[in-house]
């Protein structure tokens, strides 16, 4: 008995404290690994840190232990309280999903050990009446999000209510580092330590490339932190289910629907299953073929991802965590909460574009002791299989991605600053010292800090002669602060950083809601056809606003909806180890089973083509029917290869006038040339020439629609619009704007505005990756460039021929433009 | 001034003017709808910085379609003020300025859902306030705000919509834009203020479709 009860006496604690958690092991049977305890070691010491490893176990309880032994030192002999401490630890997770599952492991703990510490969660979706009980007196943990702390810093009183604080444990801070939420978090944190120069900070997070940066993001500018390693030297095994005929497997194409006979079979002989897919119509295509293979399996497989209503999804997280579920098709939505719901199998359909993703995913499964995690590879075009074997190398040697911080996002300061104005104000010259010491801001200037208070303050330039606006205003202390209630009420309901895109929603006509669609899809599904959606066979009633009403069908076929969200591009790391693989393929060597199942088709490759070695560029030349076909492969990932196609065709059109159609996907790019020109070395050490990328970037491409699409989040982190709870959005239907009314607007009359600087940025580095265009570039001038003209198109050509993007770059009226597409419309009608 | 198309309606001519407009050569008159004024000034009252740019550009608009048209009437379909918050000094000041240069142009507005709300615009405008619908004297159309949702005796000009059609092309290639929409009984006006936002509407049998960037015109299809 670890605690001795006594009918009139208080409990005391018999043991010292260290001793009280090691025993509860032991019941348990399991031992505390080194990480753990070295954990414990150091929070004892009043140290801060960052734990990672590739798979969930033990970083829990490495980090809630620590405060847990804290108080029961301090304790000592002294009887135990009746009463829960006050706030002593605030438990920040990413997902409202995962705060449920949080809450309850972490109140495990105490309960076990007898102590009278509460476990409570606060997210968006707590009650008002616990809120309100939460605020009069805070239990002794609570789980929230970065939304619900920015919520708490906001009121006055959170500073005396969180007096008390000693620790703050960051889950999955890979996940938010590279993110507007972490960035969130960041200042959070900022303030938080603020109050409290003792308080300890601890992060969770996965394996990264970058540990240093992350633990100095987490911990901000004035503080060292211990990097501990949790990494149980887990083994983990990449298997590929390699085609029956190879020969007839597709270079190009995206469903890989020959193997969906093969993928059942899997299912079949484990427990659960996790089939994660990239997109989420793949998830939708592979549900729908799984059922149609297998129509036994009707209620027992499940569908999971972002377009799906909550509450639909988390029918399916219940049932998972329950076990009671055969497989469920996802997407990257349930790449999280690897401690609660392990399951017995992973699947990957398609490339994993990255060797941290894969690693994540592989840890799902094989968490006992000794068991190995393991991901099932399934291949829907022949070169993922050349990704997975670099993949398994990656892992294997530890080569994992790193996250990049972001660069202090203004848009989110200005919102941050504002929770501080309401939550007791802020004096400028302390606050940009606070904000300094978050690492993301730590070199914010003078001039963008007096940008954000003017924009906050007075709404920036163009608002000068507005005597009457009033948003934070200034005392004659110099304090900021809100005074209007209206301000107040509608900042807090926007508080957050997540922006929805506009999309319909699918409902039944009873009002269930199954999810979202993109309007583009809907659009071309006439009242009376079907589609699938959430798994589900439905037929389209009618459209009207932003809602499509459907009913379930009965049978036929139906559409696969399509979402255009950005997809991941092939990271640098993966890129380097298919590079590799294929070099070696070039010189006939072939380790491993994926490769030597690829060697005809990479024979095929050499005989009209070439293999490219490490230091060659390889450029190929076919002439077809659309004219000349010029493929370039930079092996630099999809989004580069977006932004390299535009450059080097607006080169192109410089040399000489042509028309040119163009497309990529992660391994090279291809332009389609009216044109037979030929250009030879020097021509294309000019095209390829990384000065002046950005420059001609903004000449060539239609930047300003990607602006207008990026400034939305921009616009909604910074207050301008907001989207409040679904029912808030009819009450404030006055004050209703769309990001690109206000991107119109501020781009007119106040070009100067910074968050149409942040937003430009934003475009250039997130989007086209920039920085890896250029530095791309500079690789290439370094590298020989090997030309081939194979006479018919080369197997690395064909995806790209295949692919369905096609844009023009020459430059069209906007009637041509609106002809042309009216004219595709009615084709395709 | 930007670009007109000239369509044939109820058996009359009618130029739909590029400014989101349509002007009625035989009667000299302009149409426009959903103007919004004061729609800025309402985001400020919360605490959203926006400038009355927009109320500006409108005004230039509006006083350039009326200059090279040489109209002498004005008709209003609708939600000429935002709302009540926005009943605002800058806003009154600009109209006020504007009305002052085309003190001869007559004015009609057929009052819409946010009129009733913001309330009759300041009486100095010397705008005459009508009621939804409103029968026109010269022909057999009524004047409406709301486009009625069943069917009706007379053809219509109306607004509220907020029209804009969205073009789909290959990949993601998309285009949005105000439009005008119309069919044998009624046109639909695009919003003719700045600082209003659009909603897609499908295209239907029986209808025209007619986008406007602003200086062009297209018909769809």
């Amino acid at each position: 008995m670890v605690v001795q009860a006594s009918k009139q006496k208080a409990k005391t604690l018999k043991k010292p404290a260290i001793d009280v958690v090691l025993e509860w092991f032991k019941t348990k049977q399991w031992d505390p690994f080194p990480f753990q305890k070295k954990t414990w070691s150091a929070h004892a010491k009043g140290e801060s840190g960052l734990i990672h490893a590739p798979t969930g176990t033990g970083k829990t309880y490495a980090a809630w232990a620590g405060p847990l032994i804290e108080w029961m030192d301090e304790l000592g002999k002294k009887p135990m309280p009746k009463r829960p401490p006050e706030l002593r630890v605030l438990w920040i997770t990413p997902l409202r999903a995962l705060v449920k599952d949080t809450t309850h492991s972490l109140r495990t703990l105490v309960e076990d050990l007898q102590l009278p510490w509460t476990v409570e969660e606060r997210t968006g979706d707590t009650t008002g009446s616990i809120k309100a009980k939460q605020r009069k007196r805070f239990p002794s943990c609570l789980v929230t999000t970065p939304e619900s702390l920015s919520l708490l810093l906001s009121y006055p009183e959170t500073k005396e209510a969180f007096s008390n604080l000693r620790t703050v444990v960051v889950d999955e801070w890979h996940e938010l580092l590279s993110t507007k939420r972490g960035v969130q978090t960041e200042l959070g944190l900022a303030r938080l330590r603020l109050w409290n120069p003792k308080l300890k900070t601890w992060g969770l997070s996965a394996t990264l490339g970058n540990l240093d940066i992350a633990q100095a993001t987490l911990l901000g500018t004035n503080q060292p932190g211990k990097l501990i390693n949790g990494d149980l030297k887990k083994k983990f095994e990449v298997d590929v289910l390699i085609p029956k005929d190879m020969e007839k497997f597709p270079w190009a194409g995206h469903l890989g629907g020959k193997m969906v006979e093969e993928v059942a079979q899997q299912i079949e002989g484990a427990g659960t299953t996790l089939v994660f897919t990239n997109v989420r119509s793949q998830t939708e295509f592979w549900y729908h073929a799984l059922q149609q293979i297998r129509p036994k399996w009707k209620d027992e497989i499940g569908i999971h991802h972002g377009s799906i209503d909550r509450k639909e999804r988390k029918q399916v997280e219940d049932r998972l965590r329950e076990g009671t579920i055969r497989a469920v098709v996802c997407t990257s939505s349930l790449d999280l909460g690897v401690d609660f719901s392990p399951v017995d199998q992973v699947i990957q359909i398609g490339g994993p574009k990255g060797v941290a993703r894969l690693l994540q995913r592989a840890g799902r499964c094989g968490h006992q002791p000794g068991a190995v995690s393991r991901v099932i590879c399934v291949p829907t075009h022949a070169m993922e299989m050349v990704e997975y074997a670099a993949a398994r190398e990656a892992i294997n040697e530890r080569r994992i991605e790193a996250r990049d911080p972001l660069r202090s996002p203004l848009d989110l300061l200005a919102q941050h600053l504002i929770t501080l104005a309401l939550g007791g104000g802020f004096f400028s010259k302390d606050a940009i010292k606070e904000v300094r010491s978050a690492w993301s801001y730590r070199d914010i200037t003078e001039e963008e800090w007096g940008w954000v208070l003017d924009f906050i303050i007075r709404g920036g330039d163009t608002l000068r002669a507005y005597d009457q606006f009033k948003r934070v205003v200034v005392d004659a202390n110099g304090l900021h602060s809100v005074e209007s209630r209206i301000i107040s009420r509608f900042h807090r309901m926007s508080i957050g950083t997540i922006t929805s895109d506009p999309a319909i929603e699918v409902k039944f006509s009873t009002g269930r809601r199954l999810g979202t669609v993109e309007e583009s899809f809907i659009s071309r599904i006439k009242p009376g056809s079907n589609f699938y959606f959430g798994g589900k066979l439905l037929a389209l009633k009618r459209v009207r606003d932003l809602t499509a009403v459907v009913t379930l069908a009965k049978r036929g076929k139906g559409a696969i909806p399509v979402w255009g969200g950005g997809k991941s591009p092939l990271s640098s790391e993966l890129a380097l180890g298919v590079r590799q693989k294929l070099e070696a393929a070039g010189k006939d060597i072939f380790k491993e089973k994926e490769m030597r199942a690829l060697r005809p088709s990479l024979e095929l490759q050499t005989m009209g083509s070439t293999l490219p070695k490490m230091n060659e560029l390889l450029i190929e030349r076919t002439d077809t029917r659309e004219g000349t076909c010029w493929f370039i492969y930079p092996f630099a990932g999809r989004l580069a290869h977006e932004g390299l196609a535009s450059l080097i065709s607006y080169r192109m059109t410089r040399l000489e006038p042509m028309t040119l159609s163009l497309s990529f996907n992660d391994y090279g790019f291809h332009l389609c040339s009216t044109s037979t020109k030929e250009f030879n070395e020097s021509d294309w050490r000019n095209l390829l020439s990384p000065e002046g990328v950005v420059d001609e970037l903004l000449e060539c491409m239609n930047l300003s629609e990607m602006d207008k699409r990026q400034f939305r989040e921009v616009a909604r982190v910074a207050g301008l619009i907001f989207q409040g709870y679904p029912g808030a959005r009819k009450s404030n239907r006055q004050v209703q704007a769309s990001g690109g009314l206000f991107f119109d607007v501020f781009s007119k009359y106040d070009p100067n505005n910074l968050l149409l600087t942040q937003s430009r940025r934003e475009v250039l580095d997130r989007q086209l990756e920039v920085n890896r265009m250029v530095s791309t570039l500079k690789k290439i001038s370094g590298q020989k460039i090997v030309r081939e003209s194979p006479s018919r198109l080369s197997p690395f050509g064909f995806p790209l021929w295949a692919e369905s993007l096609r844009s023009q770059v020459s430059s069209e009226s906007w009637s041509d433009r609106v002809k042309r597409m009216s004219q595709q419309l009615e084709k395709s009608a | 001034m930007n670009e007109s198309l000239t369509i044939d309606w109820q058996g009359e001519s009618l130029q739909l003017l590029a400014d989101r407009a349509v002007f009625w050569p035989k009667e000299k008159t302009i149409y426009i709808a959903d103007t919004h004024f004061g729609k800025a000034a309402t985001f400020r009252k919360v605490g959203i910085p926006v400038s009355e740019h927009t109320t500006m550009e409108d005004c230039l608009r509006l006083g350039t379609l009326i200059d090279n048209t040489r109209a002498e009437k004005l008709v209003i379909l609708g939600d000429f003020l935002h709302a009540r918050a926005g009943r605002s000094q800058p806003v009154r000041n600009l109209l006020f300025n504007w009305r002052d240069q085309y003190q001869e142009l007559s004015i009609d507005l057929v009052r819409g859902n946010h009129d009733l709300q913001s309330g009759d615009p300041w009486p100095e405008l010397g705008i005459t306030c009508l009621p939804d619908p409103t029968p026109t004297k010269k022909n057999t159309w009524e004047l409406r705000h709301l486009p009625p949702d069943e069917e009706v005796d007379r053809p219509f000009l109306a607004g509220h919509l907020h029209p804009g059609y969205r073009l789909h092309g290959k990949g993601r290639d998309s285009l949005r834009c105000p439009c005008w929409v119309a069919s044998e009984e009624r046109i639909i006006l695009p919003a003719f203020g700045s600082f209003t936002g659009l909603k897609n509407i499908k295209h239907e049998k029986g209808e025209k479709i007619f986008l406007t960037n602003g200086k062009e015109i297209q018909e769809l299809g």
